[in-house]
């Protein structure tokens, strides 16, 4: 928090900072088709209309599975991948509509760590340059002896040794490089970190060290975070607040213990119900709902409700005609900030509402492109 | 372990003034205790030696170093470019000098053979065929590396402009690149080299480096826009690096690595082509200035009789070419990423 | 739709193994450099309808053991030393033409990435059928209505129309099911899953668990599987041999190993897994380092630099394996112990 912004901070009722806020956020990538000319027959519909806030020293947490948006959603807040309609205002910046040299001057206060380490260092800097190549960017490595000292302070807090920064990135192993990448993202003396699946590329014993880094790091800076992952454990670990995405929406938002505690939409519920958890005697024991078929395609999303063509709880009205927006419903142990989208919450919670067997749609609606068409799969566009 | 540890504390003492006015600001009270637990976290991370870092480019070296091909490729071109220099001084005659002008009969003996002095015989006109091959290699070098740097350049900047820029940019250099690919390449250097008036060296030069700059610029754009779409590049962005600083800095070094193997390969090429326009007629006529192609153009009436004066300039081109390709191969296998350990 | 899952299995404990692998020893060695012991005396047995875990890190051989068993190394670079005893013969030993042989039909293997294991330029259903026409020696025309109902059983909708799919249609869990389907052609005896679902979803991650768990109860096949995830490991896994740096460093049924682990090694990996039915706050216990840190076996145990119970003999000699075929650790001092 040693920024401060030239505007008033906005004050939620609850009398929390909002750092983030991001409104109505949507990013489309065309799907260009043609020989000489290209053309656009479509729009793979990455991020499909997001609200989402981010409070001072919080961590939030954004949690889905593949292809449902939420790295890009991430990049999109960080104007990384440039937004297609939305605002993103940051601290009283709209940092949507923000460009060149007035965009770059902005970026110190907000960062990314990366999922892939290595990919995401560049090999032919040492570490010293990849940790100076922001502070120069910004201006902030004037005096040179408060830069050594910087950078040692720098690497300290990631746990490192100051020998390692004469060394280049694939002289260190996985977890240690996501610390470079942690104090690459540091060393500007950012606000809000968006970290993008930060420990899904190391292995487990690796990644519970980076998480308490992650953790430590943020009692000791007052960070902000945004953390996009696939898995709800590691989600669930360290957030504050959880958002789950699917298929370019949020589903569902809430506080972590409570969203575990009393899962609202049925997606969430058959999201928790397939983590598998290291314990036979769980595993024995609970209830699964599997759900069936894949996910549509994001350039082809379902009428009304995105979940319906798999949702075990699914009606014969609204459910396909009308997209659910999110909304605090009635239901015992779900407070004011749980917000779910879904026409039969109450119901579905109540148990009003048994879940029936679904009918796998045909997978033609997955990450495929058309029978008899080339084209790269939505992958390409969305897995970013 | 116990290295690193006190590598910190020595470093940290040395500097202890700047802790001490971080901690005189009140901007972070709990520094020593956080410190401590640093140094316990050290043993989390896990060891890093004190060791300098080693540099892609130094451990590829540490490969070629030990890469028997790479080392024949060197020797090769070492053994050339040391005779290149050197030929004028060690040439055992003069290249323009013809003592052997009697000995040749048009009819019955066009092309004196080896004697006493004259180890590999002389050429149609009486000159010291051996001296000529030597001083031969200095043109052939010239042409060779001179083309081959002109053309790199050209498509340096070429595909710098089209793989950091982008769109219609792109799209404009890119065109024109395919528009000079869909030429073969040796009919392009004919068209370039037969516009000058005064065929010489520096026609070679040029014709041979304009037929290299769209492959170096497709190679180059190729890489760029690989780099461009890296996760790397990508960090740099978000971490609000100049754009300028990020072509420059990470994406040109990181797209360089192809361009430089084809460099090597190319410079083979470029050998071969200029012996080629050479022995089509369009290099350099001056017979003062020898080379290996012109060489090899003016033996072909002789080519029933003395096969021999064709034999060794072509021997000689293709024993340069084979080392500048040993080496460029070895190279492009040092630098894959997918050998590297 | 929604199903409980299944009790303590107390299967295949007395009788004879199907696959009994002592001692398997696999060392890279590569121009100029050291050799490497990717795995360094592995023994484990399966006995029919058991599954089998093999649990570690990357670089801890599980992968390799599958591949060396399978005889699927490259066949230079690499020494491949012990016994791999598949119904009485040494898998090891075999000829290659014997080794094609039983691979497909009597062993079957699963691997990570789906879309890699398919051929990309052929359909999905003649993939399936030209394995039940190798082995079992039917006709093309016999073997589509098999490949049918195997399609359907593995789960795939429309299995007749997905017959002239290819792989790049499908979606990834449909391809795994489509691998599945093709390991199962032959109605192999053993079938070695190598990470099958890592490259996967954790909803479609959930179908795929739940299809093999289904394979072995109705089947009697025995399955090997190799995974990272101690969660996976824990809900379908009769019994789990941890890997550390090449060797089996402990090894229990399912409930005894995640109820009372002794080795440190293995105590680390579940503290230091987020568990979704923890609270919030409550602080991961790492295991510090990484596996660059290993200590070579021969004089010391590979994890004592990253052990939080090491003792001096740790660095000074090889822990010995303690215990039996079914039980037992390798550490010298070991945690717990009230089994």
């Amino acid at each position: 928090m040693t920024q401060t912004s030239e505007s008033s901070s906005d004050a939620t009722s609850d009398g929390t900072d909002v750092l983030v806020e991001a409104s109505d956020l949507e990013v489309y990538f065309p799907i260009k088709s043609g020989i000489i000319f290209d053309r656009t027959v479509g729009h793979v519909r990455a991020v499909d209309g997001v609200d989402l806030t981010i409070h001072r020293g919080e961590t939030y947490g954004l949690v889905g599975e593949s292809g449902c948006g939420k790295s890009t959603l991430g990049k999109a807040i960080l104007n990384l991948e440039p937004p297609t309609a939305g605002s993103v205002v940051f601290d009283g910046t709209d940092i949507a509509s923000l460009k060149g040299e007035d965009l770059r001057r902005e970026r110190k206060r907000f960062q990314m760590v990366f999922q892939d380490p290595m990919s995401s260092l560049d090999p032919r800097q040492t570490v010293e340059n990849l940790l100076l190549e922001g502070m120069r960017a910004h201006g902030l490595d004037t005096d040179k002896d408060a830069t050594r000292a910087r950078l040692r302070e720098l690497m300290s807090s990631v746990g490192l040794p100051v020998a390692a920064l004469s060394k280049y990135p694939h002289e260190f192993s996985g977890g240690q490089r996501q610390r470079i990448g942690i104090a690459r993202a540091l060393s500007v003396g950012p606000d809000l970190i968006v970290a993008d699946e930060p420990v899904s590329a190391l292995d487990v014993s690796i990644q519970a060290q980076v998480i308490n880094l992650l953790q430590d790091l943020q009692d000791e800076l007052g960070l902000t975070y945004l953390v996009v992952a696939h898995d709800l454990a590691v989600v669930r670990h360290i957030s504050d607040r959880i958002g789950v995405m699917y298929l370019g929406g949020l589903v569902e938002e809430s506080d972590g213990a409570e969203l575990y505690d009393v899962p609202l939409h049925p997606y969430t519920r058959a999201l928790m119900s397939a983590v598998p958890v290291p314990d036979p005697q769980v595993e024995d024991s609970r209830e699964q709902i599997l759900l069936t078929g894949d996910l549509p395609s994001p350039a082809n999303p379902p009428s009304g409700c995105r979940f319906h063509t798999r949702c075990p709880w699914k009606q014969e009205t609204l459910c396909d005609t009308e997209r659910p927006q999110l909304r605090v419903v009635e239901v015992d142990g779900a407070s004011a900030s749980h917000r779910v989208a879904c026409h039969y919450a109450e119901q579905v919670a109540s148990g009003e509402i048994q879940p029936h067997q679904v009918e796998a749609v045909s997978v033609e609606s997955g990450f495929t492109g058309p029978v008899d068409g080339p084209d790269a799969p939505p992958e390409a566009y969305v897995g970013v | 372990m116990n290295d690193t540890t006190n590598h910190t504390t020595d470093d940290s003492t040395d500097h202890s003034t700047d802790d001490r006015t971080e901690d005189a600001r009140g901007a972070r009270p709990t520094f020593g205790q956080r410190r401590k637990d640093r140094i316990d976290q050290l043993a989390t991370a896990g060891t890093v030696d004190d060791e300098p870092g080693v540099s892609l480019i130094r451990s590829a070296w540490k490969r070629l170093r030990r890469n028997p091909i790479f080392l024949i490729g060197a020797a090769i071109t070492l053994a050339f470019i040391v005779l290149a220099i050197i030929s004028p001084w060690i040439a055992p005659w003069d290249v323009t000098a013809r003592p052997l002008l009697d000995k040749v009969r048009p009819q019955s003996n066009p092309v004196p053979g080896p004697e006493p002095g004259h180890f590999l015989g002389a050429d149609d006109r009486g000159r010291d065929l051996f001296s000529r091959l030597l001083v031969g290699s200095r043109q052939t070098l010239i042409v060779g590396v001179v083309a081959t740097l002109f053309g790199l350049l050209g498509g340096l900047t070429l595909g710098t402009i089209a793989g950091a820029v982008g769109g219609w940019v792109d799209s404009l250099v890119m065109r024109i690149v395919d528009v000079m690919l869909s030429i073969p390449s040796l009919l392009l250097a004919f068209t370039v080299a037969s516009l000058a008036r005064n065929p010489s060296q520096w026609t070679l030069v040029i014709a041979i480096a304009i037929i290299q700059v769209p492959i170096f610029a497709r190679l180059l754009r190729g890489s760029m826009l690989a780099q461009r779409a890296s996760d790397h590049v990508l960090a740099a962005r978000s971490l609000g690096v100049r754009p300028t600083a990020i072509v420059f800095r990470h994406m040109l070094p990181n797209a360089l690595g192809p361009v430089i193997v084809q460099a090597t390969l190319s410079l083979a090429v470029a050998i071969i082509d200029a012996a080629a326009l050479s022995f089509l007629g369009l290099g350099n006529p001056d017979q003062s200035q020898p080379e290996w192609g012109q060489m090899l153009g003016r033996a072909q009436p002789f080519i029933t009789e003395a096969p021999h004066l064709a034999f060794y300039p072509a021997g000689c081109i293709i024993v340069v070419a084979l080392g500048f390709t040993l080496m460029g191969e070895s190279l492009r296998e040092a630098l894959d990423p997918k050998t590297r350990r | 739709m929604t199903q409980t899952q299944h009790t303590n299995r107390p299967r295949g404990g007395s009788s004879e193994p199907l696959l009994s692998v002592r001692d398997l020893r696999v060392t890279f060695q590569r121009q100029g450099e050291e050799e490497f012991h990717a795995v360094d005396g592995v023994s484990f047995d399966v006995r029919p309808g058991q599954t089998v875990g093999l649990v570690g890190e990357s670089g801890c051989g599980k992968s390799v053991t599958s591949l060396a068993i399978m005889g699927l190394l490259p066949g230079r670079g690499n020494r491949v030393s012990g016994s791999a005893i598949f119904d009485g013969e040494d898998l090891l030993t075999l000829s290659p033409a014997a080794m094609r042989d039983r691979r497909g039909s009597e062993i079957a293997m699963i691997f990570q990435d789906p879309l890699s294991s398919l051929n990309p330029v052929i359909s999905i259903g003649r993939q399936v059928t030209e394995v039940m026409e190798r082995h079992q020696g039917l006709s093309r025309k016999q073997a589509t209505p098999k490949a049918v109902e195997l399609l359907e059983r593995v789960g795939i909708p429309d299995p007749k129309a997905r017959l002239l799919n290819y792989p790049h249609q499908l979606s990834g869990g449909m391809r795994q099911r489509a691998l599945i389907a093709m390991a199962l052609a032959c109605n192999p005896r053993l079938l070695i899953a190598d990470e099958p679902t890592t490259a996967l979803d954790v909803t479609i991650q959930a179908q795929i668990l739940a299809l093999l768990k289904e394979l072995v109860v109705d089947t009697g096949t025995a399955l090997v599987m190799i995974t990272h995830d101690l969660g996976v490991v824990a809900g379908l896994c009769d019994e789990v041999n941890v890997l550390y740096g090449g060797k089996v460093v402990e090894r229990g049924g399912r409930h005894g190993l995640f109820r009372d682990p002794r080795h440190p090694y293995t105590v680390g990996l579940l503290n230091s897994i987020p568990r979704l039915d923890a609270a919030r706050g409550e602080k991961l216990s790492p295991v510090p380092g990484s596996v660059a840190d290993n200590l070579p076996w021969t004089s010391a145990c590979a994890f004592a630099p990253r052990c939080s119970q090491v003792v001096d003999a740790c660095t000074r000699e090889t822990p010995q394996w303690e215990g039996d075929q079914v039980v037992g650790h390798r550490c010298f001092n070991p945690m717990g112990g009230t089994r």
